[in-house]
């Protein structure tokens, strides 16, 4: 036996996915072949990736050995955490009143924090600092405005490459802030607030 | 001649203003990102489509045209000065190129990529024109049933020819399929898997699966490896080629212009296929092949000009089926159904500004770049100097703007980060991501095919093998699908894309 870690938990991720779309499907009409109703092509879709997982499932089994890196306890232990903080983050959030609770904030929050905890761990940063700095974004754009949100989300996934200077991520934002001003503000002129709204 | 007519139309559309512009701009970022490892075709397209959809459809085109043939330009600079790929499609580039450099021939090097990609542009365009109208005419013959199998064709072809297992490459296209079954219905208008959410009705946003699993996941990966960038070492020379030279290359441009050409218009091909194609064809069969290993012309000559003239012949089953044959060209379909078009056959009728207009913009795109790139390759090679970590975080700040600018909407944002993540569970699986994009574009129109096709045939599925087209397309599936079982084939495509990257 030589097992294809990599193929295995492919395999995994399409079974899974496979049964639990199937499940869902059960919701809709499947009509005839004649007339197909909503539910006749997802469910022809969903079979064959459920067979195709089957598949990858026998390959990875003998066509390996193919590890993944392996994970230490602490970058388990915190992509865990993570996750439990995210989710009870932003299932906070959304029982709170407010603008944390307002339009999808919740899940903003959630992502969010998730996101940071796993960051605390070195090697996760790259993934998990920039995806931090995108849910920051997406958080602080409508109430801070294009520009705050553009120096705080680089300042934050500035973390995730430790050759940058502080005056280097001075300098990008400012440079940003400027060039996103004139190519979506001036230029394009999307709906988006620049400035704080209080 | 009905052809020059409609040429003459499209110059008329290209060569205005405005159109003038953002094909310059448009090769402009293309030879910029061709130049910077890192950042690829396809994450630019998705990270630009939202700037352009407040300009006209064809404008729009145009420029995400030239970023994809401006990006084949740029690639090779950095291959022959550096030995350092901008894009995957110049990897073989550097195997004779940089050795040529090596020799003190870097200029000589450049013109012929130059020249040669420009050569191959333009017979490509005239390709594009020629077959347009006539493969349109073909295809409005086509019933729901043919239709069908065609993507079909075209969704097995692309994960055969996808990096890796084929078995994930297509797991990966069915799960593309599946995820564009999310939102309405489009006959019983009943949602389908939005777990009650409006923003999901419309289905899951195509520019966020884009930018996410291109675009973020890209940035992230790049992170993680070391930067490894070499300071360019000698000096480029004269930028003119021996008679010599000239003679060999020759025969190169023309093999590798054929190879491109016929490539590209395959689904799944493109660019960096084709390029590596026509390195393996020269390396065989040109006169200079006792010289490959070290610094041979050919080696140059023919892989820049088969990539440029993929990246154009790939747009051929875009334009007259309908059908994206590459990632890029999904991006394509996507920009123009946002743009409210639907791409099809029915396309070089009912916009002719478009189809036209594009075709002779690639044409007037490639002499740009041949003025852009030649004289001026010192500055593209400066923008080397810039560093990866200030690069990053503009493409993040770009992404989440643009992203979210699409609908006023943070939930694209955070739909994105989904992705993003997702994306980079993909790369460290060996899972592909350009056919799960290629399979969430052709879905659903597979879906309104197939429910049609079976509504004809009252519920008979054998209308797929009865009728001929279709019957054809299901069998050229099949065969490719039965080769890439046998060992010697698949072995064979393995150690090709592994050399070609």
């Amino acid at each position: 036996m030589k097992l294809n870690t990599k193929d295995l938990i492919s395999a995994a991720l399409l079974i899974g996915f496979a049964v639990v779309a199937l499940w869902l499907n059960t919701d809709h009409t499947l009509g005839t072949a004649r007339r197909m109703g909503p539910g006749y092509m997802p469910m022809l879709a969903f079979w064959l990736l459920l067979g195709l997982g089957v598949i990858v499932l026998l390959l990875g089994l003998v066509n390996g050995p193919d590890p993944i890196e392996r994970w230490t306890g602490a970058e388990i232990g915190f992509l865990l955490a993570g996750a439990v903080a995210g989710v009870a983050a932003g299932m906070a959030a959304a029982g709170m009143s407010g603008w944390v609770a307002a339009g999808w904030n919740p899940l903003g929050i959630g992502l969010f924090v998730g996101c940071m905890v796993v960051s605390v761990v070195k090697s996760w940063r790259p993934l998990f600092l920039i995806s931090a700095a995108f849910s920051l974004f997406g958080l602080i754009l409508e109430p801070l405005g294009l520009m705050l949100a553009i120096g705080l989300s680089v300042i934050l996934s500035a973390f995730a490459d430790e050759t940058h200077t502080p005056k280097g991520v001075a300098g990008l934002v400012v440079f940003l802030c400027a060039l996103c001003w004139a190519v979506f503000i001036y230029e394009l002129d999307i709906r988006v607030p620049v400035w704080p709204q209080f | 001649m009905d052809l020059f007519a409609n040429l003459a139309h499209g110059f008329s559309v290209a060569l205005t203003l405005n159109n003038l512009l953002f094909c310059f701009i448009g090769c402009i970022i293309g030879t910029a990102i061709g130049v910077l490892p890192g950042i690829g075709p396809v994450a630019t397209i998705s990270l630009l489509l939202p700037i352009t959809f407040g300009q006209p459809a064809t404008t729009a085109i145009i420029m995400l045209a030239g970023i994809y043939y401006g990006a084949q330009y740029g690639g090779s600079t950095t291959a022959i000065l550096l030995n350092l790929p901008g894009e995957v499609s110049s990897v073989v580039t550097t195997l004779e190129g940089y050795k040529m450099a090596r020799r003190g021939r870097a200029g000589a090097a450049l013109t012929v990529a130059a020249l040669g990609s420009f050569f191959a542009g333009s017979v490509a365009t005239i390709l594009v024109a020629a077959s347009g109208p006539l493969l349109t005419q073909v295809a409005l013959s086509f019933g729901p049933a043919d239709y069908f199998s065609l993507m079909l064709l075209g969704l097995v072809i692309s994960a055969v020819l996808a990096q890796g297992s084929v078995v994930k490459s297509i797991g990966m296209v069915v799960f593309g399929v599946s995820l564009g079954m999310v939102g309405t219905d489009v006959q019983t208008g009943q949602q389908r898997f939005t777990f009650g959410i409006p923003e999901l009705s419309d289905g899951v946003g195509f520019v966020s699966i884009a930018m996410g699993m291109f675009g973020i996941a890209e940035i992230i990966l790049n992170l993680e490896r070391p930067e490894a960038r070499s300071v360019m070492s000698g000096k480029v020379g004269s930028l003119m080629m021996t008679r010599e030279e000239f003679r060999r290359a020759v025969p190169a441009v023309l093999r590798g212009t054929t190879v491109g050409s016929l490539l590209g218009i395959l689904p799944g091909g493109g660019a960096a296929l084709s390029s590596f194609g026509s390195y393996m064809m020269e390396r065989k069969v040109s006169r200079g092949r006792h010289e490959f290993g070290n610094g041979a012309i050919e080696g140059v000559a023919g892989p820049e000009a088969a990539n440029n003239a993929a990246s154009q012949t790939s747009f051929i089953p875009l334009l007259t089926l309908g059908i994206p044959a590459n990632a890029v060209m999904a991006l394509m379909v996507g920009a123009l159904i946002i743009q409210g078009i639907q791409p099809g056959p029915r396309m070089v009728e009912a916009q002719p500004d478009l189809f036209w207009g594009l075709i002779a913009s690639m044409w007037i795109g490639n002499l740009m770049l041949l003025v852009i790139n030649l004289p001026m390759i010192g500055m593209w090679v400066k923008l080397l100097a810039v560093p990866y970590r200030y690069m990053y975080p503009s493409i993040m700040v770009f992404c989440a703007i643009g992203v979210y600018s699409l609908q006023n909407n943070v939930f694209d944002v955070y739909q994105t980060v989904v992705f993003g993540i997702f994306g980079y569970l993909c790369s460290k699986l060996r899972l592909e991501a350009a056919p799960m994009l290629i399979g969430f574009v052709l879905g659903p129109m597979m879906e309104e095919h197939l429910r049609r096709a079976m509504l004809l045939s009252r519920g008979d599925p054998m209308v797929f093998v009865e009728r001929p087209i279709s019957a054809v397309m299901l069998g050229i599936a099949a065969v490719a699908l039965i080769a890439m079982l046998m060992p010697n084939v698949r072995k064979g495509k393995d150690a090709a894309l592994a050399e070609g990257g």
